[in-house]
């Protein structure tokens, strides 16, 4: 009986959260595909692809829950990546400590070093902030060369312990994170914390003005955002063996950026989008060597050229419309909405959001 | 009638890709794993090329009384701006191009990730790039993980300074003898890099007791354009020689302006871009003296050094660099293949061991850390000038009783010696 109670709960749940949205039923069989597809496929290659996707997503989630969310443009996020990857590679080598270890850890640093970076930058705002924010890896990268003894200098920390010992485990330990991670995320982004750093970003003085203190919104976002990334950062050392320079280069940040953007800001799940559909598709790109760098750039630009919110909102926005009066998400082609019954159709008609 | 001959057609096509593709398992496949898109992944590939034409025109390699040709993949690692990059890149070749071996290699932090995942596939991976000693420090500590990576060019990096040093030596040797300096003063010049800092700490230290004095330190970017106020700078210090590092495009500017200024001042130590065949022009000719550290010269380091460096110039139209070292490392193989009789990476390590191959770098035997010997008798370095358009080998030279035939006498600038000689 209990057995099909919760059999009966599980499909009440799928029946009234999942299965009544397009992007859910997405996301649905997109989480469920990551989870069954080792037992279909045991190709170490494209485990690894996928292992590195969910990381970088995890990574370019957290970039947009600082930068996307609370609108205080991060162009150095690769600093809390590198902050955590050097933090988990030289606990791990030193004192011997195991991943699970480790990787908290290392994001607790980055949470510290959020805080370090967003201290100093409260005071500035839109390109002033973002070049500060650029300045912070380069100065650490600067430091990881001056005390070579520690950081490993031009060759990084290597001989780092595997993050899992098999590389299914290995795949579990990312794809699974990154699946709670980003519903994390997501979460803090629906939260009443999130309608706050919505609203920082979009009046700042309004939101002060209301009694809210938004330094410490800000900080929290800083910190949040390292947290995040920072796992994303010791799961990374923990699974290449190696912290090295290349964990704090301007070319992550701007990658976290480009896969951001590519796949819809303000959403978490469009930098997760993002990131599965462009890291794959780099490694895809490899069967036409000369001209892959040149190609991606090429496919980036036109879908952004078509779709200037993201793939993933673009494609929200055709399948799902959103309630004038109670603001719920409705399949497109309803003509009342499924919480309020208000007429959907009519909004349509009169020019609403997307009819304009 | 026609749809039967389209059946036909289609049968033959499928057979024959069938037959194909058993074939092609028929192959000795090796990945030539580097940055494709630069002149160090370029020189990878043509190394690598030159030696397997060779091998597979006398009918490929001898495993077990068959012949089998060898099949080169290529393996753009993209590691110069992405080091996971690399490493799925060598997965790939692996899982997916079924690589029997893996040579090449070029930015260290990256060259770690790749050996970490050639060596989880017990791959025998030949190092032609990266010069850090870790690499091979790790075959010492895990043995049995990293007993399948072996270096072949370059040097090991405490080498490759120690040669740096003999030069700046042999410089200031010869301006001693025939210009009649007892202690000459050396300016520092080297390139604001991180890969330049140990160069400048170790010229610091040990110039003085070679019995030379310190004229001063630059430091220009490595990217600058124009570095005429440091060699005024370096002029107005009373400098006998300039003690280069550079990687960067400031080699240029630097050879240019010292040629155009007649800084009176020999230069000597490395500066990548005089290694390319391009300097002469680029330099419009003012380039001529300048001195740097190379791999391979057009001289006899062993008898098959001239022809590879001839067939690697018209081939590539460069000289080659240490990283052209794949077809060393492809001939090295391919012995050890041959006298194993198999392609079990197991069996060929203890083969490996034992190699004792006159390759075009010079005399290739394997340290126990699998790193490759340097030293008189063995793999050496070059040192090469300029010398009216061609870039000429002049050490070793007289070199712990070390000659390379071919290799002729450094020349101290003109200039040099007509302000020197007047004192």
């Amino acid at each position: 009986m209990p057995v099909l109670f919760s059999f009966r709960k599980i499909r009440l749940f799928l029946s009234k959260e999942i299965f009544i949205l397009p992007s859910r039923i997405i996301a649905f069989f997109f989480c469920l595909g990551l989870l069954v597809l080792p037992l279909l496929i045991k190709d170490p290659y494209l485990l690894r692809i996928i292992i590195l996707s969910s990381i970088f997503a995890i990574f370019a989630a957290s970039w947009d829950l600082l930068s996307g969310y609370t609108g205080q443009m991060n162009f150095g996020h690769a600093l809390f990546f590198g902050v955590a990857a050097y933090t988990s590679a030289i606990l791990n080598l030193r004192l011997g400590l195991p991943p699970w270890i480790t990787i908290p850890i290392g994001a607790l640093a980055a949470v510290v070093a959020g805080l370090i970076i967003g201290i100093p930058c409260l005071r500035l705002r839109g390109p002033y902030l973002a070049l500060a924010t650029l300045a912070f890896p380069i100065i650490l990268m600067g430091i990881v060369f001056t005390i070579p003894g520690i950081t490993g200098g031009e060759l990084g920390v290597s001989g780092i312990k595997p993050l899992a010992r098999s590389r299914i485990l290995a795949y579990y330990v990312c794809v699974i994170l990154m699946m709670g991670l980003g519903l994390v995320m997501w979460k803090i982004g629906d939260s009443k914390t999130g309608i706050i750093f919505h609203a920082i970003r979009e009046d700042e003085v309004a939101v002060r003005a209301s009694g809210i203190n938004t330094t410490r919104y800000k900080l929290l976002a800083f910190s949040l955002s390292g947290f995040f990334a920072g796992i994303s950062g010791g799961l990374y050392t923990h699974f290449i063996r190696i912290a090295g320079p290349s964990t704090l280069e301007v070319s992550l940040s701007f990658q976290a950026i480009i896969w951001a953007i590519f796949g819809g800001v303000v959403t978490i799940y469009g930098p997760i989008t993002g990131v599965f559909l462009l890291y794959p598709l780099m490694e895809f790109l490899r069967i036409i060597p000369e001209i892959r760098t040149l190609l991606f750039a090429l496919i980036v630009i036109v879908i952004l050229l078509f779709m200037p919110e993201g793939l993933t909102t673009w494609i929200r926005d055709r399948m799902e419309e959103e309630c004038p009066r109670c603001k719920v998400r409705n399949v497109a082609w309803r003509k009342a909405c499924r919480v309020c019954f208000a007429d959907l159709g009519k909004r349509s008609s009169e020019g609403g959001e997307h009819g304009v | 009638m026609r749809g039967w001959g389209r059946i036909f057609g289609s049968v033959i096509v499928l057979l024959f890709i069938f037959f194909g593709s058993i074939s092609i398992a028929q192959d000795i496949k090796i990945g030539v794993a580097g940055p494709m898109a630069f002149i160090q992944g370029q020189h990878h590939w043509f190394g690598a090329e030159y030696a397997v034409e060779e091998i597979n025109a006398r009918g490929g390699v001898l495993v077990g009384g068959k012949r089998l040709p060898i099949k080169l993949i290529k393996i753009d690692t993209n590691e110069i701006l992405n080091v996971p990059d690399a490493a799925s890149a060598v997965e790939r070749a692996i899982t997916r191009d079924k690589v029997d071996f893996l040579v090449g290699g070029f930015r260290t932090e990256a060259v770690f990730a790749m050996q970490d995942v050639a060596m989880d596939y017990k791959k025998i991976f030949m190092g032609c790039g990266a010069a850090h000693p870790e690499l091979c420090a790790r075959v010492a500590k895990d043995y049995n993980k990293y007993k399948y990576w072996f270096r072949v060019t370059p040097i090991n990096s405490m080498f490759l300074a120690k040669v740096d040093f003999i030069l700046l030596g042999m410089v200031g040797k010869i301006m001693g003898m025939e210009l009649g300096i007892p202690k000459p003063k050396v300016a520092i010049f080297a390139e604001k890099a991180v890969w330049a800092d140990p160069i400048v700490a170790a010229a610091k230290e040990n110039i003085p007791k070679m019995g030379m004095e310190i004229a001063g330190e630059w430091r220009p970017s490595a990217t600058a354009t124009d570095v005429t106020a440091e060699l005024s700078a370096i002029n107005a210090s009373g400098a006998h020689i300039i003690f280069t590092t550079i990687s960067g495009p400031m080699g240029i500017p630097y050879a240019k302006k010292w040629g155009e200024l007649k800084i009176p001042a020999a230069s000597v130590g490395i500066n990548v871009e005089a290694q390319k065949k391009g300097f002469w022009e680029a330099t419009g000719g003012l380039g001529n003296y300048d001195t740097t550290m190379n791999t391979y010269a057009r001289v006899e380091i062993t008898s098959v050094t001239i022809p590879f460096y001839d067939k690697f110039t018209a081939k590539a139209g460069e000289f080659p660099t240490y990283n052209a070292g794949t077809n060393d490392a492809i001939r090295i193989l391919v012995n050890a293949i041959e006298k194993a009789g198999t392609l079990d990476a197991d069996k060929l390590v203890p083969e490996l061991e034992r190699t004792d191959f006159y390759g075009a770098a010079g005399r290739i035997v394997f340290t126990k850390d699998h790193d490759v010997t340097w030293g008189p008798n063995f793999v050496t370095a070059t040192g090469t000038q300029w010398q009216d358009g061609k870039l000429m080998c002049v050490w070793p030279v007289n070199w712990e009783g070390i000659t390379y035939k071919g290799a002729v006498k450094y020349k101290i600038p003109p200039w040099v010696v007509e302000k020197w000689k007047k004192k």
